[in-house]
């Protein structure tokens, strides 16, 4: 660590996480200084990402210690025109794999990496699949058919707020209609005399009383 | 070989134009074929996709299919059925085509899981078939994401009242007679090596 701090500028990203940032030119120098004479003497993955706006793919050599205490980001960033990188197959013998990936989903050329032939895309004519300008959904619409139910298909989260607002309104007319129908009744109520109310409640009582009188007689 | 080819193939025309008319009305020689193939189920131990972790359970001692006379089986040569379980991207459809190809009549095909029938979840993956029905015949489709184990076992328990009460025609003959439909279908994803190269000289390396 005090080997590195000496010669480059070492950013301490989180606790066990630090940054150190070269340009392409001065790539092979430091991943070859690192590896030999600091503790990060290995390397545990190889990240890309395109910047389409800014015109440069952004590298990140992941390099931890023994221990795996540590972990170093070893940055750098490479134009996007199909430039090719130094291998690092000769100090990392696992980067074989990840530069064919990368080659493979990207486009970058690494030299002295004699593996850069087909890896997980099997004879892929088109552009490289991870690049930003590479359209998915036109590629998809292009060589691939669906199956025909689904033309009413919506984006899930607008229909979600379409129908909640709905039922909203639904719920506020149902309960508007229920307290225009209750002061209604309220209404007629009041409006009603109190005498005829007590000559139904006895005519439903005499109509409960009738069928079991008749239940009784067939019983018999 | 050819001779023996030959014969063969004049014996199966035979048997297809004698069972043409009655497809329904299955002669009793028929019936007993069918149930015996129903009974007898050999899935050729191939796994695409996610669906392959649900299948272990279904074979071994927790859902125990042998009971149904379901059997794994090492080499597609003497398989039945194959299931193509769950997405099946480019490079595996080209083996999933020869594997099928080398399976002999009758041979079935389950395809587990929603991506098989309309994409499912990686709808606009650039590197997942869609429809699995438009490249092999397919016979029973699973749905679910991913399927239970349990709903695997109906599904084999469908194909197996369907196999023996001749309700279906089966996806291998659909293959056989369509087979242009099909191979159409291959080449417009595939470009015309639609079965995997292996002999290939790749950059200096020699893989022979």
């Amino acid at each position: 660590m005090k080997n590195l701090q000496k010669t480059y500028e070492v950013t301490q990203k989180v606790e066990r996480l630090f940054e150190v940032t070269v340009t392409q030119t001065d790539f092979w120098e430091a991943v070859l200084y690192i590896s030999t004479q600091t503790e990060f003497n290995t390397l545990s993955q190889i990240a890309c990402a395109d910047w389409i706006e800014e015109e440069h793919f952004l590298l990140t050599y992941i390099l931890t210690t023994d221990a795996r205490d540590k972990n170093l980001m070893l940055k750098l960033t490479l134009g996007r025109e199909y430039e090719s990188m130094p291998s690092v197959m000769t100090l990392f013998p696992q980067a074989e794999v990840m530069e064919r990936d990368l080659h493979e989903m990207y486009g970058i050329g690494f030299e002295g990496n004699e593996t850069l032939y087909d890896f997980v895309l099997e004879q892929w004519h088109d552009l490289p699949p991870l690049r930003r300008e590479f359209d998915t959904l036109a590629f998809v619409h292009e060589h691939f058919a669906f199956k025909g139910g689904r033309e009413d298909n919506k984006d899930v989260k607008v229909e979600q707020k379409r129908r909640r607002e709905e039922a909203k309104k639904q719920k506020a007319l149902e309960a508007a209609k229920q307290e225009a129908k209750k002061q209604e009744t309220e209404k007629q109520e009041t409006e009603k005399p109190k005498e005829p109310n007590t000559h139904a409640t006895d005519a439903e009582e005499t109509q409960d009383k009738k069928p079991d009188t008749k239940e009784a007689e067939d019983g018999q | 070989m050819q001779k023996g080819f030959v014969a063969y193939n004049n014996e199966q025309k035979s048997l297809e134009a004698e069972t043409e008319g009655i497809k329904n009305s299955q002669t009793l020689i028929q019936k007993a074929m069918n149930w015996f193939s129903a009974r007898s189920m050999f899935v050729v131990a191939y796994g695409t996709g996610c669906g392959a972790i649900e299948m272990p359970p279904v074979f071994t001692s927790r859902y125990d299919i042998e009971r149904l006379g379901v059997v794994g089986v090492a080499t597609p040569r003497q398989a039945d059925i194959m299931i193509v379980s769950g997405y099946c991207s480019l490079k595996t459809l080209r083996r999933v085509i020869r594997t099928y190809e080398q399976m002999s009549e009758p041979k079935y095909v389950i395809a587990l899981g929603s991506c098989t029938i309309n994409g499912g979840m990686y709808w606009d993956s650039y590197n997942t078939i869609k429809k699995l029905e438009e490249y092999i015949g397919v016979d029973m489709y699973v749905a679910g994401c991913m399927p239970r184990p349990e709903a695997l076992i109906e599904g084999f328990v469908k194909l197996q009242e369907s196999i023996r009460n001749n309700t279906i025609q089966p996806g291998y003959v659909k293959y056989r007679e369509d087979y242009a439909y099909y191979q159409a279908n291959q080449e417009k994803l595939l470009g015309k090596e639609t079965q995997p190269v292996y002999e290939e000289d790749y950059a200096g390396m020699n893989l022979s």
